[in-house]
């Protein structure tokens, strides 16, 4: 009886020993990547992973680095906080992965970053925008795309002043991502001259925006801010159109996705957003990764898939230079401080500041005919 | 603005009307919070999808093949889970509900992914987005014609069936007392399968109007009607029908009347607060009947 129990002990033992013996002799580099690819938010998931798979592809089709392989651990956060939370514990205490490309909505930066900070693994997101995330990651943060400060005001100053309107409604979602985007909006409108007749908030999943959008309707905006994601966006935008507004709607990096289109149908046309990456204004090293991309998904290429690409081609070069060590790795990007210590990728030169943060240019897009075309570019 | 908003609240609280009758209606003959109902109600918003969406089959068609197959779902509800605990402690009922709850969430996530999914732009009749007359400068689409009235005549008929027909009086019958209705009769298991046949078509019919309405489903969706048209059911007074569809109406009109008013953010936490101050004042709800615990006789 002993003897069976014992003998069942040390099988359970070996067997667990034999498990994690595994990944520490694997010869494969492991990055995490976080973003939702299940829920409301999976089509950004769907962009991330084209993106990361396409550098990938280049990476390991080249033998990989310095002969070892990389391998992406993918982590679905569901665009929620807690999930992101869950995610990043798992990815910190893996020690076989030394960075993280992600997360991808701001919440899921925020909540997941102070795991990464006390853990020591570095992070790098293709589309957290909101201000604040560059302090709460102490140094072990970093990102390819400009922030919503940087944002809001161009979005403010692009309606006042390219698509001349005078009264704006906001509608924003109640997270961090579009709070702080519609705060920098708020701020530099009244600088422009641009009135805002109402702000309404929703939080996410709702559905049903008639109350709301009765309420905003009666001040009779000129157009409709739609600061959140394309989910709500594209359900606000068929409800406001049913409810006979015809003026513009416009929107934010959030909006650039094809869902947006495939649900409101009809209603997304004549919508406006501000991008990190325009296809058509990118430069050459641009060109061979957008039709390659065209090729391998049969869609037109997004910003979030090339901020994405480059991300993964950032850790790529960094991780060839410095190796497979967490710590040496948040150091080479610390040190890409300037222009020409930078990444040159499709989506122009990267460089960070001590805040972790990039500067990049911001470009128009529209949706015309059921399309996503190129705006007037301010 | 009012008349708009009350128009907003009139369509939301038809749909929760719908939805809350088949809690109460299931409630009064087993005396179990049906949880799973709300899965039901995304199973019909679903099903159309799939008939319209893959099968190009035409809207009036769909709608009504959904109710069946909706009913039939609930008839499998009832068969599968709650049937062989009709004998057991309440407690287990309601555990399995719940679980039922949960199952049919995941098998929606399995079987149409979890990402909101919307009707084919072609598949729903274009007149129902044109404007069917305008009354003190607020618009009613037919769609929100359509609705009114599906819900109108589906709460009647209801009514009809309960109070008219012999069906209805067993079913009035088994929720008074099972025991004795068996004693004169009365085919227990079929009237409460007949009740959980009705109230998932209900659910059905809310589901599909509602997912056409917004163009928007996914597989959560009825977890969070769900919680609403319960909630109306008991500001109601759970057991009675026209309580549920009086529950419904008024919790969608505080909800719209809330997010148009006080705040848009806050619209859930509104609708609730008004069901806990309406139980507060009138404890069984506004058609319940308070029932002193007695020691069972039989």
């Amino acid at each position: 009886m002993v003897c069976r129990r014992l003998t069942l002990i040390l099988g359970v033992l070996a067997l667990g020993l034999a498990l994690t013996a595994g990944p520490v002799l694997a010869e494969t580099i492991k990055i995490g990547v976080a973003a939702p690819y299940t829920g409301g938010a999976a089509a950004y998931g769907d962009n991330i992973k084209a993106g990361v798979n396409l550098k990938l592809e280049e990476i390991n089709g080249a033998g990989g680095i310095k002969g070892k392989k990389v391998e992406i651990v993918w982590g679905d956060d569901l665009c929620e906080p807690k999930e992101a939370g869950t995610v990043g514990s798992k990815f910190a205490a893996d020690k076989s992965i030394v960075a993280v490309i992600g997360h991808l909505c701001s919440s899921a930066t925020l909540a997941a970053l102070p795991i990464y900070v006390r853990s020591g693994l570095p992070c790098i997101s293709p589309t957290s925008t909101n201000v604040t995330i560059g302090k709460v990651g102490k140094g072990w943060f970093f990102r390819n795309v400009y922030r919503d400060d940087f944002q809001g005001k161009f979005l403010a100053r692009y309606v006042s002043k390219i698509l001349g309107l005078k009264k704006v409604a906001v509608f924003h979602e109640n997270n961090d991502y579009a709070i702080g985007l519609k705060d920098a909006f708020v701020a530099e409108a009244k600088a422009v001259g641009l009135t805002v007749v109402g702000i309404e908030a929703y939080v996410a999943k709702t559905t049903d925006f008639t109350p709301q959008l009765t309420k905003l309707l009666t001040n009779k905006p000129d157009a409709i801010f739609l600061c959140g994601y394309y989910q709500e966006g594209a359900l606000i935008a068929g409800q406001a159109r049913k409810k006979d507004f015809t003026g513009p709607l416009f929107g934010a990096d959030g909006i650039d996705n094809a869902d947006y289109i495939k649900i409101a149908g009809k209603a997304a046309d004549d919508t406006y957003m501000t991008v990190p990456f325009l296809a058509d204004a990118a430069g050459p090293e641009a060109k061979g990764f957008i039709e390659r991309f065209k090729k391998s998904t049969g869609r037109d290429l997004d910003w979030m898939s090339a901020n994405a690409y480059d991300c993964m081609g950032i850790l790529a070069e960094v991780i060839g230079k410095v190796g497979a060590d967490r710590k040496k790795i948040r150091d080479a990007l610390a040190a890409m401080s300037s222009a020409d210590k930078g990444y040159k990728g499709v989506t122009g030169v990267t460089f960070f500041d001590k805040l972790g943060d990039c500067q990049k240019p911001a470009f128009v897009k529209m949706v015309k005919d059921g399309k996503f075309t190129p705006a007037k570019q301010m | 603005m009012l008349l708009e908003q009350l128009i907003n609240g009139l369509t939301l609280g038809g749909i929760y009307a719908l939805i809350a009758v088949g809690y109460t209606m299931v409630y009064g003959v087993i005396q179990l919070i049906n949880f799973a109902h709300g899965e039901v109600y995304m199973l019909g918003a679903f099903f159309a999808l799939t008939f319209i969406n893959l099968l190009g089959l035409p809207f009036y068609l769909a709608f009504l093949l959904s109710m069946v197959c909706c009913a039939v779902c609930g008839m499998l509800l009832d068969m599968v889970a709650y049937r062989p605990l009709r004998r057991s402690p309440r407690l287990a009922a309601l555990i399995t509900a719940i679980g039922m709850s949960i199952f049919l969430q995941n098998l929606a996530m399995i079987i149409w992914g979890s990402r909101p999914l919307p009707f084919a732009q072609e598949a729903v009749p274009a007149y129902f987005e044109a404007k069917a007359f305008t009354l003190a400068g607020v618009s009613l689409s037919w769609f929100q014609l359509f609705i009114f009235g599906v819900t109108i005549i589906m709460m009647t008929g209801l009514n009809l069936i309960i109070k008219k027909t012999s069906t209805g009086r067993a079913m009035r019958a088994v929720a008074q007392n099972k025991t004795m209705a068996a004693l004169v009769g009365v085919n227990v298991n079929k009237v409460i399968t007949i009740t959980f046949a009705l109230a998932g078509a209900m659910a059905a019919a809310a589901g599909i109007m509602v997912g056409v309405y917004y163009n928007s489903l996914y597989p959560t969706m009825g977890y969070i009607a769900g919680v609403k048209a319960f909630a109306a059911a008991v500001l109601g007074g759970i057991g009675s029908v026209p309580g549920a569809m009086l529950g419904g109406v008024v919790l969608g009109v505080a909800e719209a009347l809330g997010a148009g008013y006080l705040s848009s953010l806050y619209r859930d936490g509104i609708s609730y607060a008004v069901m806990i101050i309406v139980i507060v004042f009138i404890p069984a709800g506004f058609f319940g009947k308070l029932i002193r615990e007695t020691k069972k006789s039989l």
